[in-house]
């Protein structure tokens, strides 16, 4: 494989067009442990390392930008990550390990499309929008319309992602990312639920986002149970309705680390976290 | 391309490279950590030597067949091929084995597991390598397989080897004591449990790997990571038809074993290959996968055990079984199944036992030596069983087990008299006193919301050694060189337990030197002596007293020479105990005279600055009237080491999680010759324990791996092994160097038991079945009800 | 393809294929055998090595990434004729048993207190959970590191 190191974002659209089966190369710790796994190897990689404009992480008042080359390492030493988006900045925490995460991107994380990737749910929570580069142009996606389904994104052959672009939270929201893995690092996910919640001065829910990662062929959102969930207390009562709710609508599957049927009750078991979180104290 | 020199010690400027002497009982630093916190120590994998050739295996394709054709001629004619070699160019025996020499070096004819050897090619690179290994074609004609032990015991199994009397059973024994279990009536209290365990992958960070070459006398040369140099050698002369000194074996430090390089593993193949490469040398390397498809791994065991004790809480009778998968060929299985049984019954006094065991052969992976050797087995069935019965007539774990263990004179439950030190009791009391078990109440009481918290215990015992007919022997051997430094042959090979280090410590003890005037010559069939396996915990126990004796035999010469020389110095008659051993020099006491160490070594003959000393362990000389057939695999034992291991526990009852909060050790190993590489042992043991018993699921189907990689087969990171105490009972053991018994097993052996009797605490239903993984922990908790509970 | 790179302080070029693994580049071609191969697929830290200080799987990364970077691998973290205080702690405390995972592990522990340089015990734990041990039990190894923070942070202070 010949590898080459484009700068500019033009200079990439124009590798694509002379390299057609050439692949991004960002951290490398999906891409290049799948071509050893199946042996096939594209011509040519285009390491984005030295691509500047996918490396930028900026904020403006309604929105948060981060390259697609940016690593996960990167955003855990951001502070605004930490602060505003601690969805996220859990999931980074438990992504495979430091050096997976001193190379890994999330950008690499979003087009791997894992069904157990660990910075999906979050990104389903805080409504993450992908920029694709297109080979003139530029557009904006919805995550939830960009993964199609397992390893599976919209990108069309010539395209690729610049960046995530993610609302800012309202204020006194809370987010966390929970994840049930074999082990307590490099671990792949076995189950996770990413939240994003708000509570009216009664402590009854005001808005709630829930996805889970792991239980379905994509990452899993149930408007229904966000529904149900609006407007009570979150006691062990209501989350035990809600979870027969959510066992109902998910259909995982059964693989080398789990059965469906754990992952089934883990789904709804996750939601217990969010009567139990003690940070949960401070909102 | 440099070729590469044999390592040496580095002299770094280091705190650690004093002349400071060194003292048994001290936590002296291993002197390898130095080389290899620089990166500078080479293991067998780090040898490229000039204009080498990459060897690899074509490896079947189905757990049972015959091989109707095998095609090497696309391979053959590959640019880049060197050879591409069958069980035809194998000219001896072709069978490798220990004590059943079934297992041939490339498979001629029939395979018998999934990835077992068929063909070897040498390859000018790795690519080259891959594409000529694909470019074999091997038809194979399907045979039906069997997968289940119980299965392969039945009637009409498929047999693998139609031959066999006892159809695919390697061994079976029975063990009988008193009544044996015609005595479960008359008990009072009687449990039941049936175990059944999952495999376990060694996952050394170093996988296989060598590099060979052919002398120009025809010698193969050879650099291999292997538990046992000399025995490769005997096993290769058999198999290959060549002289066992035609063959010349080092062994680096190893990258890990466990047992996984106990016989051999690429040797053969290095072997072969050499031979066949025009004079070039050969390097082979598994990769992970290839370890996971062709090393070998623990036994797995289905057990069933009942036990009854009386009205008063002592334990009476154990009627037990046991059934061990060796796999397709036997390996260390028959011994395997002897430890086993020799400690079915636990560290108790049970006076009626029946014990019955076989190993049986299947087309699964070969199973064969793994730290612990079939103890770990039969102690996660018997601790399991002693705490439910401890339940039922109401008394707790500890003082059970306290009520019940063995001490020196007794006799075990598979009938062996302990005649040496037994310090069961003397660990229980331990941790009766500990804080992790006398706060276990309030530790249970402050569990988080939906969390639960217990704690778990188990007793065991291990054997040191290789029983009564095989012979434990060490051949050391020391050499002080003309400048006065003293070469410390390493007879076994250290694997990572750090006996290298602690060879160099009791020679340093007695000799009073420091490392600074000493060199560690690694295992070398031609300048070390042979002194048996690196295995059964007696690495350092039955070397350290052969080098002890070379040592005062070496000190003796030197002092007498020294005397001679102070004699001339001061015209008197002068007597050696007037003299004594400094730091590089001897020191005449009443005159204050001194003369150096090289000196002296000047005035000797080499034939006088080598000691060697040839020891062979004392065995158990009961002979038995049960288990005869199971006398040359070991039974019975004479040394054993002792331990109690407690975890503390927290499951999640929301996840099934389990997280070990807590672990200690407590060890009777007799006395400790280095505190600080003792407790590496210990933990190491331990945490291989845990991985055993929650992480490490592997996953067997119809014979195939499924867990074949790091990302499925999952061993615990930092983050999942807590901090670890070690808590040391320490009788002096005569058998032993300085009062030691071995510690490498010890602290594995009842770790898995001791978190399923945690479990089972806290869920108040028993996991018996294979790994306990968060699944089936969380399946267990929804069963009881116990699950998402606050 | 050429490359220019500093590796353990000195310049070095050398003339390879650019998807050449750097673990292989290291081991094969310049005679570097700490870094360790153990399982090919990031799953174990033995092949750790700092590129611009950064710890990074030599068995993930290719050739023809290093250009113009600062590489260390652990031939380069000892001063000539001595030890960095992380090996002397690990050397002191026990850390070491077969040693096939150490050099990895000592080069995360340098990026871990570049980082960090007073961790807990759970930051150490987590700071190295990208490295296997299957020998140690870790715990030596967290004592180690503990020990050497408290060296470094005594030197500083």
């Amino acid at each position: 494989m010949d590898v080459l190191f484009p700068r500019t974002i033009q200079e990439l659209r124009e590798l694509f067009v002379s390299y057609p089966d050439g692949r991004i190369l960002a951290g490398g710790t999906d891409l290049l442990v799948q071509i050893r796994k199946q042996g096939n190897k594209p011509s040519t990689l285009f390491s984005v390392e030295h691509l500047a404009q996918l490396q930028r992480v900026e904020v403006n008042e309604t929105e948060l930008f981060i390259g697609a080359g940016v690593t996960h390492q990167q955003l855990l030493e951001c502070p605004i990550i930490k602060q505003h988006f601690p969805v996220l900045y859990d999931a980074l925490s438990v992504l495979g390990s430091p050096p997976i995460r001193h190379s890994g991107t999330l950008g690499g994380n979003v087009c791997t499309a894992s069904p157990a990737g660990d910075t999906l749910p979050p990104l389903y929570v805080l409504g993450a929008k992908i920029a694709i580069s297109e080979q003139t142009a530029q557009r904006c996606v919805p995550i939830a319309q960009f993964i199609r389904g397992p390893g599976h994104t919209i990108l069309k052959q010539g395209e690729f992602v610049t960046g995530i672009y993610i609302p800012l939270p309202m204020p006194n929201t809370f987010s966390a990312y929970y994840k049930v893995g074999k082990r307590k690092a490099l671990a792949i996910s076995i189950a996770s639920l990413a939240v994003m919640l708000e509570l009216n001065s009664d402590e009854t829910v005001k808005n709630l986002k829930l996805a889970w990662g792991s239980v379905g062929p994509t990452v899993m959102m149930l408007p229904a149970v966000e529904d149900f969930l609006k407007g009570k207390i979150l006691s062990d009562e209501v989350l035990a309705q809600a979870g027969e709710m959510v066992m109902l609508s998910t259909k995982p599957i059964d693989d080398i680390r789990a059965s469906a049927e754990y992952r089934r009750h883990l789904t709804a078991n996750l939601l217990f976290y969010l009567c139990s979180d003690s940070r949960l104290d401070s909102i | 391309m440099p070729t590469w020199a044999e390592s040496k010690i580095m002299h770094h400027n280091s705190r650690l490279i004093t002349s400071e002497p060194l003292v048994i009982g001290r936590s002296a630093p291993r002197v390898d950590a130095l080389t290899k916190v620089a990166g500078e120590e080479k293991y067998a994998t780090d040898y490229y030597p000039e204009n080498y050739l990459w060897a690899g295996i074509k490896r079947a394709a189905y757990p049972h067949a015959r091989i109707k054709s095998l095609d090497i001629s696309q391979a053959k004619n590959m640019a880049g091929v060197i050879s591409v070699l069958t069980s035809q160019d194998v000219l001896g025996s072709n069978r490798l084995g220990i004590f059943e020499k079934d297992q041939p070096i490339l498979a001629d004819g029939i395979v018998r597991h999934y990835g077992e050897a068929v063909a070897l090619v040498t390859a000018e690179t790795k690519e080259i390598l891959e594409q000529a290994l694909a470019a074999i074609m091997v038809k194979y004609e399907p045979l039906a397989a069997v997968f289940d032990p119980e299965e392969a015991v039945a009637k009409d199994a498929v047999v693998l080897y139609p031959g066999r009397a006892d159809g695919n059973v390697l061994l079976r024994g029975e063990i009988s004591c008193g009544r044996g279990a015609e005595a479960l009536v008359d008990c009072a209290f009687t449990a039941e449990v049936s175990i059944a365990l999952n495999w376990q992958d060694h996952a050394f960070l170093e996988t296989e790997a060598g590099v060979a070459w052919l002398e120009e006398d025809g010698t193969i040369a050879m650099i291999a990571s292997t538990q046992t140099p000399f025995r490769d050698r005997l096993e290769l002369a058999e198999a290959l038809k060549i002289p066992p000194n035609k063959f010349r074996v080092r062994v680096p430090y190893l990258g890990g074993a466990f047992g996984g390089k106990d016989g051999i593993t690429v040797q053969g193949f290095l072997a072969l290959a050499a031979q066949h490469s025009g004079g070039r040398a050969v390097k082979m390397w598994y990769s992970r996968e290839e370890r996971f498809l062709a090393g070998t791994k623990r036994h797995p065991a289905v057990m069933k055990y009942t036990l009854g004790c009386d009205r008063e809480g002592l334990l009476q009778a154990l009627d037990c079984t046991i059934l061990m998968d060796t796999g397709a060929y036997s390996a260390l299985g028959g011994e395997v199944l002897e430890l086993a049984m020799e400690h079915a019954g636990g560290p108790y006094c049970i006076p009626h036992t029946r014990i019955k065991g076989a190993v049986v052969y299947t087309n699964n992976p070969v199973a064969s030596a793994f730290r612990g050797f079939g103890v770990p087995q039969v102690a996660a069935a018997i601790e399991q069983v002693v705490d439910e019965l401890a339940k039922i007539v109401g008394f707790d774990s500890l003082t059970f087990r306290l009520k019940n263990a063995v001490r020196r004179g007794s006799v075990t439950p598979a009938g062996v008299l302990l005649t040496q030190t037994v310090g069961m009791g003397e660990c229980l009391s331990k941790v009766q006193e500990h804080r992790l078990w006398r706060e276990r109440q309030s530790w249970q009481k402050s569990a988080p919301p939906f969390k639960r918290r217990g704690v778990g215990l188990a007793a065991c015992y291990h054997a040191v050694g290789f029983g009564p007919v095989i012979p434990d022997y060490a051949n050391a051997k020391l050499e002080l060189t003309t400048d006065g430094r003293i070469l410390v042959s390493v007879g076994v090979v250290d694997m990572g337990q750090g006996n290298a280090s602690t060879y160099m410590q009791i020679v340093g003890h007695i000799l009073f030197q420091g490392y600074d005037n000493m060199e560690l010559v690694l295992p070398n069939t031609s300048r070390t002596l042979p002194s048996a396996s690196s295995s059964a915990s007696r690495t350092t126990f039955t070397y350290g007293k052969a080098l002890t004796e070379a040592a005062n035999i070496l000190k003796e010469r030197i002092l007498a020479r020294a005397l001679l020389l102070f004699s001339f110095q001061l015209l008197e008659q002068l007597s050696v105990q007037d003299l004594v051993l400094l730091p590089g020099r001897i020191l005449h006491q009443p005159s204050g005279r001194e003369v150096p160490l090289k000196m002296i070594a000047g005035f000797m003959d080499h034939s006088e600055r080598i000691a060697t000393y040839s020891y062979t362990c004392p065995v158990n000389k009961q002979v038995l009237p049960t288990g005869k057939n199971l006398r040359h695999h070991g039974y019975p034992h004479r040394v054993f080491s002792y331990g109690v291991q407690l975890v503390r526990l927290q499951v999640d009852t929301l996840t099934g999680e389990v997280e070990v909060c807590d672990l200690l050790n407590c060890i009777d190993a007799g006395c400790v010759l280095n505190p600080q590489v003792f407790e590496q042992q210990i933990q190491g043991g331990a945490a291989q324990g845990i991985g055993y018993a929650l992480f490490e699921d592997f996953a067997l189907q119809e014979g195939k791996i499924r867990t074949n990689d790091f990302s499925t087969y999952i061993l615990p990171t930092a983050m999942d092994i807590p901090n670890m105490e070690t808590v040391v009972v320490s009788l002096a053991e005569d058998d032993g160097p300085y009062g030691m018994k071995g510690a490498g097993e010890i602290s594995i052996d009842g770790v898995l038991p001791a978190i399923a009797n945690g479990i089972a605490a806290i869920i108040g239903t028993r996991i018996t079945r294979g790994t306990l993984t968060g699944e089936k922990i969380l399946l267990t908790l929804r069963q009881a009800g116990k699950e998402a509970v606050r | 393809m050429r490359l220019n790179f500093m590796l353990n302080g000195k310049e070095t070029i050398v003339d390879t294929q650019p998807d050449r693994r750097v673990v292989d580049l290291l081991r094969e071609d310049l005679g570097l055998i700490g870094a360790k191969e153990c399982c090919g697929a990031g799953e174990c830290g033995a092949c750790t090595i700092l590129v611009n200080g950064i710890s990074r799987l030599s068995c993930l990364m290719l050739a023809a990434q290093l250009e113009g970077m600062e590489v260390t691998t652990i031939e380069g973290v000892a001063p000539e004729g001595g030890f960095d205080i992380v090996q002397q702690a690990f050397i002191d405390h026990g850390a070491v048993q077969c040693g096939f995972c150490t050099p990895g592990m000592v080069l995360a522990v340098m990026d871990l207190l570049h980082r960090n340089p007073q961790p807990t015990s759970t930051e150490i734990r987590e700071g190295l959970s990208g490295n296997l041990c299957r020998c140690t039990g870790y715990q030596k190894i967290v004592e180690a590191v503990l020990a050497a923070a408290a060296l470094l942070n005594g030197r500083r202070g």
